[in-house]
């Protein structure tokens, strides 16, 4: 059975709709690449999944369960966490405080919330010597950095990650799909929405969205191959 | 001189206690929500009218009507949460601003139609007589006792600050959306919000009312309006700092007394133009307000 099923999902705007009835199912301990370009539902996807978009039709089930109408603190705590696009730091709160809060879902259990900064720490080194540093002050890599670092705070079973190389330089953005691949290694399941066909290196299967369908699934060296980019992605 | 000096200070820093507990409500709300509530004065008047009731009215003991104030001044900050600011949440601030004093209008307007057979009236002080007269003016024990209870609710609001519900109220303002996403339910943290200042709308209400007689909008625009300098000394401190919030209520209170020296011949109207020039200086060297640093970029 697979961590996550994705069935015919319907979800728009107001009168426009943004998916038109998707399918796709990530399975346990993958790393799963969703690519498209602008405009072909990537975050909609991920948005709807951690609940903060409501589904027209069809099915969302994790680990077994229709997800429904549950609202995203709940989804949180059944083990989805979503970094989102932009990272959405909390400004004026510094690292640890946006780490601590995190752990919202955990707040009673200090010693899972103890092991997560260790291994957050351990992910990113960075944020252990600014911790006390206001994450809006932070650069964007960093603030890419501490978005991911809280979302595994919650110690998710399915790590979902919107556009993380997005304003980042192609070296930083390298390095923090480096350390998404760790977390999959470590156990965490990943969904990453990416624009940049430089993140194919690091997943075990891709999905290519667009005008809001699934258009391509493909998995290892189909992964690697050029026309990939050129039929797809006009890169 | 010195005399009179040493009594403006005295009555602008008790006056000022009143204008902090209404000053840290609105700095409360606008941290968690954004809006400038214009109906947070009018939730110190309607918790005074229910102590009021209470204690006078009913014949209940004075704690008992005291808590039925704040409990009243509650009720209507979450009514207000939800029947005006969720709904309202993805409109305008203006629009948002509109609601509040939609708010204070009705309240005020249901006071006027309430205490019509009785315009007037007089809370009782929970304790009676003088503790000192420095310079010869009256130290009340009403007095210190909202003084004692301003720094009760100013050392409880920071330790609140730092636990991790004060912390999801400035995530879920700082970041509705990543509040969401980490497991805060953002719609709690805003009735919580609501709530609390509301309660310290009734302090501010129930404290000040033994000190005159009050009316319908009694602390909006009445006798004892606070409102007014209460945005100012949230505008002073900065508008989300809450030390700021009651150094800022001090100094409008203590201006405001110094307006109505024999030096400025005893001229109505003194304090509030020296309040308005002072406001203007400070905004102009420090627009961000006199105790929070420039905003920070994401």
């Amino acid at each position: 059975m697979a961590l996550l099923e994705v069935s015919d999902l319907v979800v728009g705007y107001d009168a426009y709709p943004v998916l038109h009835g998707i399918d796709f199912t990530v399975e346990q301990g993958e790393l799963c690449v969703l690519l498209g370009l602008n405009g072909a539902g990537k975050t909609t996807t991920v948005s709807t999944i951690a609940g903060l978009v409501k589904t027209r039709s069809g099915q969302v089930r994790f680990d077994g369960k229709d997800l429904g109408r549950r609202s995203p603190s709940s989804r949180v705590a059944s083990g989805i966490s979503l970094v989102p696009e932009g990272r959405r730091v909390f400004p004026r709160l510094s690292v640890r405080q946006n780490l601590r809060l995190g752990a919202w879902t955990r707040r009673r259990h200090s010693k899972i919330v103890q092991r997560q900064f260790e291994l957050v720490y351990d992910y990113f080194p960075q944020l252990a010597e600014r911790e006390g540093q206001l994450a809006g002050t932070l650069s964007g890599g960093e603030q890419q950095m501490l978005a991911v670092g809280r979302a595994l705070m919650s110690r998710p079973t399915l790590l979902l990650i919107d556009e993380a190389s997005l304003g980042l330089s192609p070296t930083i953005a390298r390095s923090v799909w480096e350390v998404t691949s760790r977390i999959k290694q470590d156990g965490t399941t990943v969904l990453m929405v990416e624009q940049n066909a430089g993140a194919l290196p690091f997943a075990d299967r891709a999905l290519i969205m667009e005008k809001g369908t699934l258009v391509y699934t493909g998995v290892g060296d189909e992964l690697r191959a050029v026309n990939l980019r050129e039929a797809y992605l006009g890169a | 001189m010195i005399t009179e000096l040493g009594i403006a200070v005295i009555n602008g820093v008790f006056i000022g206690c009143v204008y902090a507990l209404v000053a840290l409500g609105i700095v409360l709300i606008y941290r968690a929500s954004g809006v400038f509530n214009f109906a947070q004065a009018e939730f110190g008047t309607t918790g005074l009218f229910a102590a009021y009731a209470g204690v006078v009215l009913w014949g209940w003991p004075y704690w008992l009507s005291f808590l039925f104030g704040l409990a009243v001044a509650m009720a209507m900050g979450l009514a207000t949460e939800r029947l005006v600011i969720n709904p309202l949440r993805h409109a305008s601030r203006v629009t948002l601003l509109v609601g509040t004093a939609g708010v204070a209008l009705a309240a005020i307007g249901i006071q006027f139609w309430k205490s019509n057979e009785q315009p007037i009236r007089q809370m009782p002080k929970i304790v009676n007589g003088i503790a000192a007269e420095p310079f010869g003016t009256a130290v009340t024990y009403q007095h210190l006792v909202t003084l004692g209870v301003l720094i009760v609710v100013a050392a409880a609001l920071a330790v609140f600050f730092r636990s991790p519900s004060g912390l999801a109220l400035q995530a879920a303002q700082q970041e509705g959306t990543a509040a969401e996403l980490v497991g805060i339910s953002v719609r709690r943290v805003s009735m919580m919000t609501w709530g609390i200042a509301a309660v310290l709308g009734g302090l501010a209400g129930i404290l000040s009312g033994p000190n005159l007689t009050f009316t319908a909008g009694y602390l909006t625009f009445g006798a004892g309006a606070a409102l007014l300098p209460g945005f100012m000394a949230a505008v002073l401190g900065g508008m989300r700092s809450m030390p700021g919030a009651v150094a800022g209520a001090m100094a409008v209170g203590v201006i405001e007394q110094l307006g109505s020296l024999s030096i400025f011949g005893y001229y109505t109207g003194g304090g509030a133009m020296m309040l308005f020039f002072f406001l203007l200086i400070v905004l102009l060297v420090r627009p961000q307000g006199l105790f929070v640093r420039k905003a920070v970029a994401t």
